[in-house]
């Protein structure tokens, strides 16, 4: 054991395929944007039992996430999802939504929760509320900065996850972007969120996944880790969902190897090769600016200040 | 009979507001509510409000409905302390800890969920009533299964908005306006305004009006000039509807239009709840069509412009 925890999402069978998981502590399973994502291990709870074992056997946690805005027609499916995350001896929920986590806790909290990043997190207070409905994990919104997130950390008495490295989530709808007829019979569903697409105006870029809307640039705390590690945060959050297998795994052994340096203590500096990937995999550019008071797609930083246009 | 319930940006908007016909206001706290500071009001601004809503046997609501940092909880606690001494017992809150806290610090105050908490189902309404509020606002695009439902089984009271926007993403859980910019204003108070984060208590750019294009990825242009939905409503159909089903208020949202028009707007909804309340079996919408038709185009006029201005100031450096 190291004393901290890596952790990637994968959406579905099709995302893990090809990943390397060997980098991760942990595994988050399942995409909160959309129940129509194909394979969705939040929608498709026959998979579960398997997957989680696997991860378990590999010596890996395995959470399950939840749907992140759930009408209340989908809220049959959230209690059939959490009996079955249960069942399967998952590790913990993801959770976004209030709703949902009212309803784990009337189940009488079969599950520990991790609030997501759709859960709006900002203070110590909410985050106190969320505990004594049963979380013990809060993952802040993004626009919580690093400085507001640690006084959170001492206050709330929970574990707080950090989003290191990937594209940050910005909002969530529940009508889907990428197409023109109902989700039912648009043959683009669903494809279409499989697939890349940006969103530009003047010097923005956005990613849409359909559902949900993503930065352009990939939020990157690579030169920072040692002062995550000062400042106490001991869970990091790779965001893997739609992105390739590739990313995952190259990005989360740079993240492993740099994260091993950081808590070695002693002088840290960045590899060549760990500045190289992130930026390869970064076709919009780096940011990080949330996480230091500023703008979400600008990057605070000394070292991959290149790979942003805006620094 | 369902409360109208409309915007107060400025004293003079809280008096055109009562004057026009609403049963209550609310008013944002300087640098905690949804909006910029110039459509907010400072604590003497509020109490003078107060008087003016008390003196005619009317409510007044002030909005705390933004999401601070940690180390702002102090400030919230001293500031409606202040307005709780002077007599204020209506709040509008999003922040679930911070409505424990105000709850259990007095008991007697009366708590909103505001519709930054995306209250989209049933164990919403539930989580915020067990949280503190004896209200809450629906998501503006909430059925009206979900509405019965929460007026059936909750045990708390419902709030719709009739004049607002339908967000492209879900209000309250969208961050892209402070991606493309975001600052920070303190006040003398020692609050900072969070300027470009709406849930924070800046402003929203409305960056989701601007031309988008989808591009592929290799670059290919899939599709130009596109928007990310983000539309203004007006609803007057389903105000008999709301009454029938016991809808607790009817909230007209709009603290950054004009006096005159949000005047005109609480006159217009007064006269068509009163209209469909005195006569709720031969009341028909047409005759009111024509009217709401022209507050319509002059709320769209000074919504363009609004929006023109917003996105432009999130370029400027």
């Amino acid at each position: 054991m190291h004393g901290y925890e890596l952790i990637v999402s994968v959406a579905s069978p099709g995302e893990l395929e090809g990943t390397d998981l060997s980098p991760y502590d942990a595994v988050c399973l399942g995409s909160p944007y959309c129940r129509r994502v194909e394979g969705n291990y939040a929608e498709a709870l026959d998979l579960l039992p398997g997957v989680v074992s696997r991860l378990h056997a590999a010596g890996k946690r395995a959470y399950v996430t939840t749907p992140a805005g759930p009408r209340e027609a989908d809220l049959p499916h959230v209690g059939r999802l959490v009996d079955a995350a249960a069942a399967a001896g998952a590790d913990a929920l993801e959770i976004h939504n209030m709703g949902v986590l009212r309803m784990l806790r009337e189940k009488g909290g079969p599950v520990p929760a991790h609030m997501g990043a759709y859960a709006n997190v900002y203070t110590h207070l909410a985050a106190g509320v969320m505990r004594d409905a049963g979380a013990v994990r809060v993952r802040p919104n993004a626009e919580v900065s690093l400085e507001e997130m640690a006084i959170l950390a001492r206050e709330a008495g929970v574990e707080v996850e950090v989003l290191v490295h990937g594209k940050i989530p910005l909002g969530i709808t529940d009508r889907c972007f990428l197409l023109t007829e109902p989700e039912e019979s648009d043959p683009k569903c669903p494809p279409a969120c499989g697939e890349v697409h940006w969103l530009t105006s003047r010097q923005w870029v956005l990613k849409t996944v359909g559902k949900g809307v993503l930065s352009g640039r990939d939020m990157c705390l690579l030169e920072h880790l040692p002062r995550l590690v000062a400042d106490g945060f001991r869970v990091f959050r790779i965001e893997g969902l739609y992105e390739t297998a590739a990313y995952r795994s190259e990005i989360g052994a740079v993240y492993r190897e740099a994260l091993a340096r950081a808590f070695a203590g002693g002088s840290f500096a960045l590899e060549d090769r760990w500045a190289d990937a992130a930026r390869r995999h970064a076709p919009r550019g780096l940011c990080n600016g949330y996480s230091f008071g500023t703008a979400g797609r600008t990057y605070v930083g000394t070292v991959l200040q290149d790979a942003n246009s805006e620094v | 009979m369902a409360e109208l319930l409309a915007s107060g940006g400025s004293m003079e908007m809280v008096r055109a507001a009562f004057d026009n016909g609403a049963d209550a206001v609310y008013v944002g706290a300087t640098g905690w509510s949804r909006r910029r500071a110039e459509f907010e009001m400072d604590d003497a601004a509020i109490v003078e409000a107060q008087r003016y809503a008390r003196s005619a046997g009317k409510i007044l609501r002030v909005a705390f409905n933004t999401l601070p940092a940690s180390s702002e909880v102090p400030l919230f606690m001293a500031r409606t302390d202040a307005l709780y001494a002077a007599g204020v017992r209506d709040f509008i809150l999003t922040d679930p800890g911070l409505m424990m806290a105000l709850k259990n610090r007095h008991p007697d105050t009366i708590l909103h969920a505001s519709v930054g908490c995306t209250i989209i189902n049933i164990q919403d309404a539930l989580f915020y009533k067990e949280a503190g509020a004896s209200q809450v606002v629906a998501e503006c695009r909430m059925g009206k299964a979900t509405m019965r439902r929460i007026k059936a089984e909750a045990g708390v009271g419902l709030e719709v908005l009739v004049h607002a926007t339908t967000c492209y993403t879900l209000l309250g859980r969208c961050t892209m306006s402070s991606y493309t910019k975001h600052g920070h204003k303190v006040d003398a108070s020692g609050k900072d305004h969070f300027p470009g984060s709406p849930n924070r208590g800046g402003l929203c750019y409305r960056i989701c009006l601007t031309d988008w294009d989808q591009v592929g990825a290799t670059g290919e242009i899939e599709a130009s000039g596109v928007e990310l939905p983000n539309r203004a409503y007006f609803l007057a159909d389903d105000i008999p509807y709301l009454i029938d089903h016991g809808v607790d208020t009817i909230k007209i949202q709009g603290r950054e239009y004009s006096v005159p028009l949000v005047g005109r707007m609480v006159r217009f909804y007064r006269d068509l709840i009163d209209a469909c309340v005195r006569d709720r079996a031969g009341f028909r919408m047409d005759p009111w069509r024509e009217r709401m038709a022209r507050i319509v185009a002059d709320r769209d006029a000074e919504r363009r412009d609004k929006t023109a201005g917003l996105i432009s100031e999130s370029l400027d450096r």
